[in-house]
């Protein structure tokens, strides 16, 4: 009965869709916003709809018999709906609809041919995604055996974070669609200028929040879930996500020039249709399976094929209209020197390279298997030193460039500032160079940056003497300060951090330079859905002692062993200790990797400080 | 039983033979290469027994003196390049070092075409 309900509910969804596309060419607009706005009604139904069945624990339903088990807590019963392939699918259409709808309240007031043709178009997607679904990854088929039990949700996936970071992600992701339709219905339309600019910029930010918060949240939980001490793993997954992440900096920042002076419009429109592509692509790539990498939890090699041929599809029609509609004339103004578009144009070519390092990064290896059999395999070592140089550059030109005037060459004048900038970072490299024992290269370039791009910051801030301006500017100099703070704590943690691996048994201490390990004591409990084997390690450090308790998890649905690592957070470094299950048994014999952490909540804050300067660039705009 | 074994080993050479100085380099060395059994993983982030295996192995070669430089290309002649997270540059990853630096002074050209100097 539940599969025939929420089928209903999306073919009703898709019906609707497919009457407006109707009413829209038989221009009644009345009828085609009612009858959009109806299907999204319908599609947001259908969601709820399939959340009540993993609520119920509806076996009855192929997706909840799969992802979901009757013992398992609420929470993730609820977030088991989208901690699945179809159910995530799902997600996906209504968010498109969600853009959609919050685009037609919030556009009351702009140009109504412009404005239809947008909704026309986000309707589009979403009928494409959902025929996808329909058809091809229904998440309510059924399941005519009926049975009385589900197999469970991955225990990986059982955390508080499956509830908040896929959606944030995919309303980063997303959002990205919104700014596709706006793209094509302005440039059909003549209305891809300044005014189209200052309006689709917000949405960008909206979706690059929302995309930075999601991929902060994942960072967040694979330091924690996964027990290898890092935060970033340049996995293929993370890679996918990054990519449209460096691709909407660069189009907010290409915008800025569009709004200033009308220029940059084919350049802009490309970068919005290739933002959304790589959105794309990047669940692509998490549900094909082509790539060896940790997230494979939800995939589907076939299906993959099919998300491929909607990419091509999407990417093949908007930029065929980006041809046969663009004005090139614009392009052809020159920029003067050391201007601000010229820095601007200079942060646009340095995040294509980081894009296109990353994207050459993780297919190369592909392509290379692909016409020679040659396996390679390219990880950290390739990114950081290819990315590093120029990441510094990148930092020197983000303190400076807003410094510049837009349309003039005033470099001259900011000369005493840059050098002063430049003479502060100096010193505190000088200061922060004397505490280790030995430095290198990568720590004193990275710190100098860093620390370059942070005092030009702030200075930036303390040259803004009216209220407006410091409101006016605040979206950027929080973005730009969180950036340099970033990478100067990623800095510090690689320079900093330390690792110990070794094996131990009850009551047996590991000691090595100044620190000691003493396996204490352990317990075994029993939870609803895992048992648990509880460790307590004692720590000792400079007559600083800590205690930490990791855990070994058994869950019962499906059966699987999880590592559950500890960590004591302090101020400068983390604790971390993580214990593997490979070896308990009758030998009480365990595995552990120690490590301390530094400025992991470094890591944290600065990227929260980014995140605000999105924030704060939509609450105080113009 | 291979596995009891190696844990022994491991257990003993721990507390036989601790060595700082080695311990870190193994670790270093095996951030550097990709377990084979793992989804995405490096050997030092694994604890299959074919990372412990490999772990065992680069510590013995370090103890009995190797360079980094012998036990990559070790290993390499063992397992092949996909087991090398440090890319080597080679015929094979030529495009992969050089497209990048290509990329970007292409991209300066291009900008400089359309940059005036006053």
């Amino acid at each position: 009965m539940t599969n025939i309900i929420g089928n209903l509910l999306i073919f009703f969804s898709l019906s609707s869709s497919f009457a407006s596309v109707y009413f829209y060419f038989k221009k009644k607009f009345s009828l085609f916003l009612k009858s959009y706005l109806l299907s999204c009604l319908l599609c947001f139904s259908s969601f709820l709809f399939l959340i009540y069945c993993f609520v119920i624990s509806d076996f009855s339903i192929s997706a909840v018999y799969q992802n979901s088990h009757s013992t398992k807590p609420l929470i993730y019963k609820i977030a088991g709906s989208w901690g699945n392939h179809e159910g995530s699918m799902l997600l996906f259409v209504c968010i498109i609809a969600i853009y959609g709808s919050l685009f037609f309240y919030s556009s009351k007031n702009i140009e109504t041919n412009f404005r239809n043709l947008t909704i026309f178009f986000q309707n589009i997607l979403k009928i494409i995604f959902l025929l996808y679904l329909f058809f091809l990854s229904n998440p309510f088929d059924y399941i005519f055996s009926n049975p009385t039990e589900g197999l469970g949700l991955n225990p990986i996936l059982q955390d508080p974070l499956l509830l908040i970071h896929p959606p944030f992600l995919y309303f980063g992701y997303i959002g990205f669609s919104l700014v596709l339709s706006l793209v094509l219905s302005g440039l059909i339309k003549n209305f891809f200028d300044k005014e189209w600019a200052s309006l689709s910029k917000n949405w960008v930010i909206v979706s690059w929040v929302f995309l930075t918060i999601g991929i902060l949240l994942g960072s967040i939980w694979a330091y924690y879930e996964l027990g290898w001490g890092g935060y970033w793993f340049w996995d293929p997954v993370e890679n996918a996500s990054l990519m449209p992440w460096i691709l909407s900096v660069a189009l907010i920042h290409s915008m800025l020039i569009m709004e200033k002076n009308n220029t940059f419009k084919s350049w802009t429109a490309l970068l919005a249709i290739f933002t959304f592509s790589l959105s794309l692509f990047g669940t692509f790539l998490v549900r094909s399976g082509i790539l060896n990498s940790v997230h494979t939890f939800a995939n589907d090699p076939e299906r993959g094929l099919f998300i491929l041929g909607i990419i091509i599809f999407i990417i093949f029609f908007s930029l065929l209209i980006f041809i046969l509609k663009t004005n090139f004339t614009d392009e052809k103004k020159n920029v003067v020197f050391l201007s601000k578009e010229n820095f601007l144009m200079y942060n646009n070519l340095f995040l294509i390279f980081f894009l296109l390092v990353v994207i050459i990064g993780t297919l190369y290896p592909i392509v290379l298997a692909t016409f020679s059999n040659e396996n390679i395999s390219v990880g950290p070592f390739y990114y950081n030193t290819i990315l590093a140089p120029f990441v510094f550059i990148f930092l020197f030109l983000m303190g400076t460039g807003p410094m510049m005037k837009w349309y003039k060459n005033e470099f001259k004048s900011k000369v005493s500032l840059i050098v002063s900038a430049g003479l502060i970072s100096l010193i505190l490299v000088l200061v922060s160079s004397y505490i280790p024992k030995k430095i290198n290269i990568i720590y004193v370039l990275g710190l100098f940056f860093s620390f370059y791009l942070i005092s030009a910051t702030i200075y930036e801030i303390a040259l803004c003497n009216t209220l407006i301006k410091i409101k006016q500017n605040l979206g950027r100099n929080l973005s730009h300060l969180g950036f340099g703070l970033l990478i100067m704590s990623i800095t510090l943690n690689s320079f900093f951090s330390k690792e110990y691996n070794f094996m131990i048994n009850l009551n047996e201490k590991f000691t090595s330079d100044d620190i000691e390990i003493l396996f204490e004591d352990f317990k075994i409990t029993k939870q609803s859905n895992f048992d648990q084997f509880s460790t307590k390690f004692k720590i000792s450090k400079d007559k600083e002692t800590i205690i930490l308790r990791p855990s070994i998890r058994k869950y019962n649905q499906p059966e699987q062993l999880t590592s559950e690592i500890s960590i004591k957070n302090t101020l400068l470094k983390d604790f971390y200790l993580a214990i593997n299950y490979s070896s308990i048994g009758e030998r009480r014999l365990i595995g552990a990797r120690y490590y301390e952490n530094f400025f992991i909540l470094g890591i944290w804050i600065s990227s929260l400080i980014i995140i605000f300067g999105g924030v704060s660039r939509l609450v105080f705009r113009k | 039983m291979k596995y009891f074994l190696i844990t022994i080993i491991f257990l003993f050479s721990f507390e036989t033979f601790a060595d700082d100085k080695i311990n870190s380099k193994v670790i270093e060395i095996s951030k550097n290469l990709r377990c084979l059994v793992c989804q995405g993983q490096s050997i030092n982030d694994s604890d299959s027994d074919f990372a412990l295996d490999v772990k065992k192995l680069v510590k013995k070669n370090l103890e009995e003196g190797k360079t980094d430089k012998e036990i990559y290309s070790y290993l390499k002649l063992k397992y092949g390049d996909w087991i090398l997270y440090k890319t080597p540059f080679n015929l094979r990853t030529i495009l992969l070092w050089l497209l990048p630096i290509i990329i970007i002074l292409f991209g300066m050209k291009l900008i400089f075409r359309r940059t005036k100097f006053e």
